[in-house]
């Protein structure tokens, strides 16, 4: 629908809601944060912001083909911080997060499977397990099967508002601010808590098929999440943690999909051109096929460098059944791969699946990039909790995580809101906020300036190009960061002349200026780690050895008296016993 | 990975305020032109999850690949019933695969 | 389910050994214990009522159940019966299941024995998995407000109203102009008795002059219709009468003093003027009315009131002379009111066809002495009062009249249809004249004499007579016609194919009804449909006075042409049918359509489809049906395209898992099986007369009962051909006729575009096909189901079979 475009900022209507605990983000962990604060207080006013529509929003548009989490009979949380601590070369990660996550883990998947998720099961009603802890679903579902339990709980759920800011008061957070992509309103939403869970940050590098017509967003991840929950704390002064622990996987060539579980599950080993079981001949030491996941990322990209490509999941050995049954797989998920594979006429028991890296993404669920948070979610803001992908600090999430860290979230706000009285509002705070939002759409038709587009496309070849994108086979240096970062305030710099013609196009303008300000934090991190801890997701070209000095966190922060990116560590502690590199 | 819309079929959902396929996707891609049918503002943002697809009450689209990635004249059809999908596959060999699964389970 | 998981008892009943000549029962029992969620199963031996009562209670009671699926045949009588007696027990109405599988197919001879058994057994599992999903329910009961609204004060407005204020109801009686009557007034005698109609105007004030319960709005029109049966909110407008009813004693005086004389005739011709000169209908018509005067057509109510526009300024006569000083003359605005109403009555009537659109033909409005029927019942009214009114021959010969039938009507350009008074209307009308104008010739234009059922006994009594002549043809008057005053008509007549030469004095063309523009002004602000002629419409030819809208009634000409005895008649239908909506409350049966909001993304389908306007959005956005104008069709179940919407007691859901059953087929891989939905008001009908009749009903049929063919959803149909159902047959109402006005339409093309889904994918389009099947066809039903199987045989099985 065309929807007349507000002439100036004063024809631009405003909205207040006011709620108890307000979720950022109707994904994995925003519904069940909204779910749990309903069984826990039925009276309680929970509010979700959402910048799509609840039931096909996010990652989970398309579904999931399993849970990649989900502890068997006689193995125990601790078990599930130790495989997860050794998937990411001994760490460091934050153990208590982990182990709080675990403990609540398999709760959470039964709760969706109560709700109606088909979890595969075997003839004597095990859950069927593709790997060693994940689990085959049939999830085409999952996200309306998440969206209208929130919904039937009675969250109350505000679709296609993007979040643009936090709403402070003080060093406190009282809520968010955002606007209407549809209907073109300011929305200012006062929460007692706010728990941000927008997933990940997509898009910051360039993908690697994005040079032509079609396919701009041929990216593993949703490209419809920038790293919005991210750049709010950012520009409130939160801290993070792990932000150059970019997320890398092996992944389909080309068309940017699913393999590494799938390949692990179907044993379908990773082959070069000559056939030889990479893991198995190169990385032996590192654990073979058993090597944690930024090995198996890495390893078909330094095939292909030394000119051994292409390379490929090995799936000539699969027997009509097993195509048929990852191929389903892939139906729940990324439904498009069984086009791609119809579009090329390829049997996959003939021509093999060829595999290849992803552009980095910044994925909390899966690495330990994210927030920086206290055992009941809290950030570093006051009254904001995180949850899910845009938490840090514990990775191997995936969907049974996020929806236990999104229970842990709200039990945290929960508590800090007990009792909490609401301050007034900052109207000044707000009035800039709303200034700054509608900004790009008043210029004038004469204006000459610059299109989202455009300048999303200059964002993603730097990052690509200098912060270690897969062009460059993941590999950065000193110089070419600090190269970026110089292009990168530029970039920030020429924010003001960003251009809107309509409501979609400003949420493409602030879905650049929010990739903006992630990928600054990106590379100060990626600058700060002077060491290759893991290799793909981390690679210094000038640091290439792992050094003891950098066995702990690196974290940032905006100074918001300097306008500054800070960066700092924070020691590494290990509470789980046990050999850091091994399961 | 553009949507193709069938405008003898697409009504433009009656012309509501916003068709199915708009309200659904996840990157307030699709919308109404001025004949009121539905159409992909940039198809290059799509991300084909097919939420647009499967939601279609009439069919009228269809998720195709993008030329970088695959040749002419494959399709994947999704059907939705009350808790199963099915989807059938042909390939540029005219080679036709089928699937069938249950989405949700009481 | 989960923490209460369905305990269900399985009662077979089969008296006369029907099932038993089919199948062993006795295997079927054991296969039936083993059925998760079946608790207890019985063959019964012994059929009389008792038993199945104790068969029932005894598990009920011992809590060994929680509800019971009967398999077997039951006369709705022994349903009900047992159904309430097992309520006294505690079982719910609701958590009864009635299967009866005598109502499928089993083939004949050629069907094997397993086959058949395969088939009892899935059908009785398809039965439990519908019994696992059946909920307590309970009649609700809604408030009605006991009042009606009567839109339109003629006969059958009047009629209505009296029937209502007898059975004790307040009724408020909506009527645009100052009094009521509405044509009946106009009118001078009706057929076939030649009796007065103020007489039949008189007959229905009776009641309604001094009852407290009517309230009349004259210079009255609604603005507004809101709200539902048994709820209704009407808003109207009347104009000022100037008049204080309540003080007018209706002395008169101020008729006497007032200057100014309105042409009565006024009221009838509501059309261009007609050409004034000396022998112009403005002078025939002599009667006129002060500007203050006595309602009109009839003087009820009977207060004063004041045509304020026609007086002379400054004038105030009126005001002087009043006794009681009723009048006030001063500017004043329009009364608007709310009237709640349960029920609202449209008896709107109808308006003459505008005879000036037959210029061209038959001169009217071109030529002085040509007139329509409705004045010429106003010329013989006024004859009969007055004797200063009479009809003169130009010239020194007898007075000859002519009668133009079907003037303007069975015509495409002017009114398509047959207003089938008019026939009857003439024949009156020249016995009056002749008993008015002794010797007065008549002569009668016509294509066919309509006199229908008694009247031709009038028809034939005036054939016989010398001095009226009947022409089959019609003139085509021009301006050249009037020499010296008289019309000089050449006809050809068909029958004899000779011309015939009249001359006439006065020409009467017989117009037609049309829609009155008060009923179709009614139309546009509440969105009652109207049929191809603009009539209000019922859609059902059993209950005519029902309108699309529940509590909204239609009678007399409102629905279309008809004569004042069926219009009194219809009016009386309505009256009765009103009254259900004006009992203190209604009660809604519970099986009424449910949105789940959580899965409801407002796209509005629903809203926009409902036959009968049922549903509003409520605060936040979600579509709500009102229970009371529900009519429980599923229309809207069928065409959510998310499956948000169930009906209680017939959800979604169940109808899945009913569907889910059929996935392991009960015939070979080869045999086609088909799943065929029936709608219950024909094509199920049809189909269980073909077992009764002993029809050969292929067995590869599956009978699902809906209540509308509309109520199937795609993803139903998806769900079945992806379980590997080899064809989908959706049934319904054949020829437009759905019962439910458009239910088969929207399923059919809902439907379709599923099929053309299914040729992109490679599967056949006929695997699912739509067909309107009439109540009797149940040879048809056979063959075109063996039709059906043939060509799903040829075409192979279901790519998606396992």
């Amino acid at each position: 629908m065309t929807l007349k475009i507000p002439e100036n900022l004063e024809n631009i209507s405003t909205e207040i809601i006011e709620t108890d605990l307000l979720i950022i983000g109707g994904g994995n962990a925003g519904c069940f944060s909204a779910i749990e604060a309903k069984k826990l207080n039925p009276d309680l006013k929970v509010t979700i912001m959402e910048k799509a529509h609840i039931s096909r929003s996010g990652a989970c548009s398309a579904g999931m083909d399993a849970i990649n989490t989900y502890i068997p009979e006689g193995k125990t949380p601790e078990d599930l911080v130790r495989w997860c601590r050794s998937q990411v070369g001994g760490g460091p990660l934050r153990e208590d997060l982990v182990l709080s996550c675990a403990e609540e883990l398999n709760e959470s998947v039964d709760d969706l499977e109560q709700w109606g998720l088909p979890i595969l099961r075997d003839d004597d009603d095990n859950p069927r397990y593709r790997g060693k802890w994940d689990i085959s679903i049939h999830g085409e579902a999952l996200k309306p099967i998440m969206a209208e339990k929130a919904i039937e709980v009675g969250a109350e759920v505000y679709n296609r508002i993007v979040g643009s800011a936090l709403l402070m008061s003080g060093d406190q957070c009282i809520g968010a601010m955002g606007f209407g992509v549809r209907n073109g309103k300011f929305y200012i939403f006062k929460a007692k808590a706010t728990i941000v869970a927008t997933g990940g940050a997509c898009g910051l590098y360039k993908s690697y098929t994005s040079d032509s017509t079609d396919s701009h967003h041929q990216t593993w991840m949703c490209p419809f999440n920038v790293g919005t929950g991210y750049a709010m704390g950012i520009k409130a002064g939160a801290e993070f943690t792990s932000m150059e622990q970019r997320w890398v996987a092996t992944r389909s060539k080309d068309f940017c999909g699913p393999i590494d579980t799938i390949s692990v599950g179907y044993k379908s080993n990773i082959i070069n051109a000559k056939g030889e079981k990479i893991l198995e001949e190169r990385y032996a030491h590192l654990g073979g096929d058993q090597a944690p996941r930024y090995i198996r990322a890495n390893a078909p990209m330094e095939e292909w460098l030394e000119g051994r490509g292409p390379t490929y999941a090995d799936t000539t050995h699969l027997s009509d059944e097993e195509v048929k049954d990852l191929k389903v797989d892939y139906l729940n998920e990324r439904p498009s791969y069984v086009l791609f594979l119809a579009a090329r006429g390829q049997d996959i028991t003939k021509e093999p699946i060829e595999i290849y890296g992803s552009d980095p993404y910044i994925v909390g669920g899966h690495t330990g990039s994210g927030y920086w948070v206290e055992m009941d979610r809290m950030t570093t803001i006051k009254g904001l909790f995180a949850a899910g992908e845009t938490a840090g600090g514990n990775p191997n999430k995936f969907v049974g995580g996020c929806a236990a860290e999104g229970k842990l979230a709200t039990r945290g706000a929960m508590k800090y809101m007990d009792a909490l009285e609401l301050p007034e509002t900052d109207m000044e705070q707000v009035e800039l906020e709303k200034k700054r939002i509608f900004e790009p759409l008043f210029k004038g038709t004469d204006f000459d300036g610059v299109k989202p587009r455009e300048m999303e496309e200059r964002l993603q070849r730097l990052m690509d190009e200098y912060a270690g994108g897969s062009s460059q086979f993941y590999r950065t240096n000193e110089e070419r960061l600090n190269y970026c970062l110089k292009h990168l305030k530029k970039l920030k710099n020429d924010v003001q002349y960003l251009q809107a013609g309509n409501l979609h196009d400003l949420m493409l303008a602030h879905e650049v200026i929010d990739r903006l300000d992630v990928a600054e934090i990106v590379c100060h991190h990626l600058s700060h780690r002077k060491e290759t801890r893991w290799q793909g997701w981390q690679t210094r070209s000038d640091y290439p050895e792992t050094n003891p000095e950098f066995d702990c966190f690196v974290e940032s922060r905006l100074n918001t008296e300097t306008n500054e990116i800070e960066t700092f560590t924070r020691p590494y502690e290990q509470i789980i016993q046990g050999d850091r590199y091994k399961e | 990975m553009p949507p193709r819309v069938n405008p003898e079929k697409c009504d433009g959902c009656n012309a509501q305020e916003e068709p199915l396929c708009e309200q659904v996707c996840p990157g307030d891609l699709m919308t109404l032109n001025e004949s009121g049918k539905a159409v992909c503002r940039e198809n290059s943002d799509c991300w084909d999850c097919m939420s647009c697809t499967k939601i279609c009450p009439v069919g009228a689209i269809e998720t195709r690949m993008p030329y970088q990635l695959g040749y002419h004249g494959a399709k994947l059809i999704p059907m939705v019933g009350t808790n199963t999908i099915t989807w059938t596959s042909i390939d540029i060999n005219k080679k036709v695969e089928r699937f069938r699964f249950k989405t949700r389970i009481d | 389910m989960g923490l209460n998981p369905p305990k269900i008892g399985l009662i077979v009943s089969d008296p006369g050994d029907i099932l038993s000549g089919i199948i062993d029962l006795q295997a079927l029992k054991k296969k039936c214990e083993k059925i998760r969620g079946v608790e207890h199963c019985v063959l019964l031996t012994d059929f009389k009522s008792e038993s199945f009562l104790i068969a029932a209670q005894k598990p009920l009671a011992e809590k060994q159940i929680d509800r019971l699926i009967w398999i077997g045949r039951f006369t709705v009588k022994q349903k009900c019966t047992l159904e309430k007696k097992l309520e006294k027990s505690g079982l719910n109405p609701y958590l009864n299941e009635w299967s009866d599988l005598t109502s499928q197919s089993f083939g004949k001879q050629e069907a094997s024995e397993e086959a058949r058994f395969k088939k009892a057994l899935t059908l009785i599992k398809m039965a439990v998995a519908r019994a696992k999903l059946l909920e307590p329910l309970e009649t609700e009961e809604v408030p009605n407000s006991e009042s009606a609204v009567v839109i339109g004060a003629g006969i059958s407005g009047l009629h209505a109203a009296s029937a209502l204020i007898e059975r004790g109801k307040q009724v408020h009686l909506v009527e645009k102009e100052s009094g009521v009557g509405g044509k009946v007034g106009l009118l001078s005698r009706f057929f076939p008795l030649q009796c007065n109609p103020q007489c039949g105007i008189e007959y229905a004030l009776k009641s309604l002059r001094t009852s407290e319960k009517l309230t009349v709005h004259t210079l009255s029109k609604p603005t507004s219709v809101e709200g539902t049966a048994g709820n209704f909110s009407v808003s109207i407008n009347t104009r000022p009468h100037y008049v204080d009813s309540n003080l007018c004693n209706g002395c008169g005086k101020c008729a006497d003093v007032c200057p100014i004389e309105i042409p009565l005739w006024e009221n009838v011709i509501q059309d261009e003027p007609p050409f004034q000169n000396e022998m112009g209908i403005g002078t025939m018509l002599k009667e006129t009315q002060k500007a203050i005067h006595l309602p009109t057509p009839y003087p009820f109510p009977e207060t004063y009131l004041i045509e304020r526009d026609k007086c002379p300024a400054d004038c105030k006569k009126c005001l002087e002379v009043c006794p009681v000083e009723a009048i006030n003359l001063d500017e004043q605005i329009d009364l608007k009111q709310n009237l709640d109403a349960g029920a609202l009555l449209v008896t709107s009537g109808w308006d003459a066809y505008p005879l000036s659109k037959l210029r061209d033909y038959y001169g009217y409005g071109l030529l002085p002495n040509i007139i329509g029927n409705l004045e010429m019942e106003q010329l013989l009214l006024q004859m009969t009062k007055r004797s200063d009114i009479q009809l003169q021959a130009i010239d020194s010969g007898p007075l000859a009249v002519g009668f133009v039938q079907c003037a303007g009507s069975r015509n495409k350009d002017h009114l398509s249809y047959c207003s089938s008074v008019c026939c009857s209307a003439t024949i009156k009308q020249i016995k009056q004249l002749k008993s008015l104008h002794p010797g007065a010739k008549c002569t009668v234009f016509y294509q066919d004499m309509r006199c229908f059922g008694f009247d031709e006994d009038l028809y034939q009594e005036l054939k016989s007579e010398s001095d009226v002549l009947f022409v089959r043809g019609f003139p085509r008057v021009n301006e050249s016609d009037l020499i010296d005053g008289k019309m000089n008509l050449t006809v050809e007549d068909t029958f004899s194919g000779l011309p015939v030469n009249t001359e006439i004095d006065l020409l009467v063309l017989a117009g037609g009804m049309q829609p009155s523009s008060g009923g179709l002004e009614f139309a546009e602000l509440s969105g009652l449909p109207l049929n191809k002629h603009r009539f209000f419409t019922g859609h059902y030819q059993c209950y005519p006075e029902e309108s699309q809208r529940t509590g909204i009634l239609t009678a007399g000409c409102a629905r279309g042409p008809m004569n004042v005895s069926q219009s009194i008649e219809s009016s009386g239908k309505a009256a009765i049918k009103a009254l259900n909506f004006l009992e203190s409350t209604t009660s809604i049966a519970p099986t009424y359509p449910v949105v789940n909001e959580a899965k409801c993304d407002q796209c509005k389908r629903c809203i926009e489809d409902c036959p009968y306007d049922c549903y509003r959005q409520n605060e936040k956005g979600f579509p709500v049906p009102d229970l009371k104008k529900c009519r429980q069709c599923g229309n809207c179940m069928g065409v959510c395209p998310v499956s948000a919407i169930s009906m209680n007691h017939f959800t979604i859901k169940q109808l899945a898992n009913q569907i889910e059953i059929l996935e392991n087929s009960f015939l070979r891989h080869e045999e086609p099986t088909v799943l065929a939905f029936l709608c219950e008001n024909d094509a199920y009908v049809a189909a269980c007369s073909a077992i009764d009749q002993g029809l050969d009903v292929p067995i590869n049929v599956i009978q699902i009962k809906v209540p509308c063919a509309g109520a199937v959803n795609n993803a139903l149909i998806a769900d079945a051909l992806s379980l590997g159902i080899d064809g989908v047959l959706i049934a319904g109402c054949k020829d437009e006729q759905c019962h439910y006005v458009r239910g088969f339409d929207l399923v059919q093309k809902r439907s379709g575009d599923l099929g053309d889904k299914l040729g992109t994918m490679m599967i056949e389009p006929e695997r699912v096909r739509s067909e309107g099947i009439e109540i009797h066809e149940s040879d048809r039903y056979v063959s075109l189901l063996n039709e059906y199987i043939e060509k799903l045989t040829k075409l192979g099985p279901n790519p998606f079979k396992i």
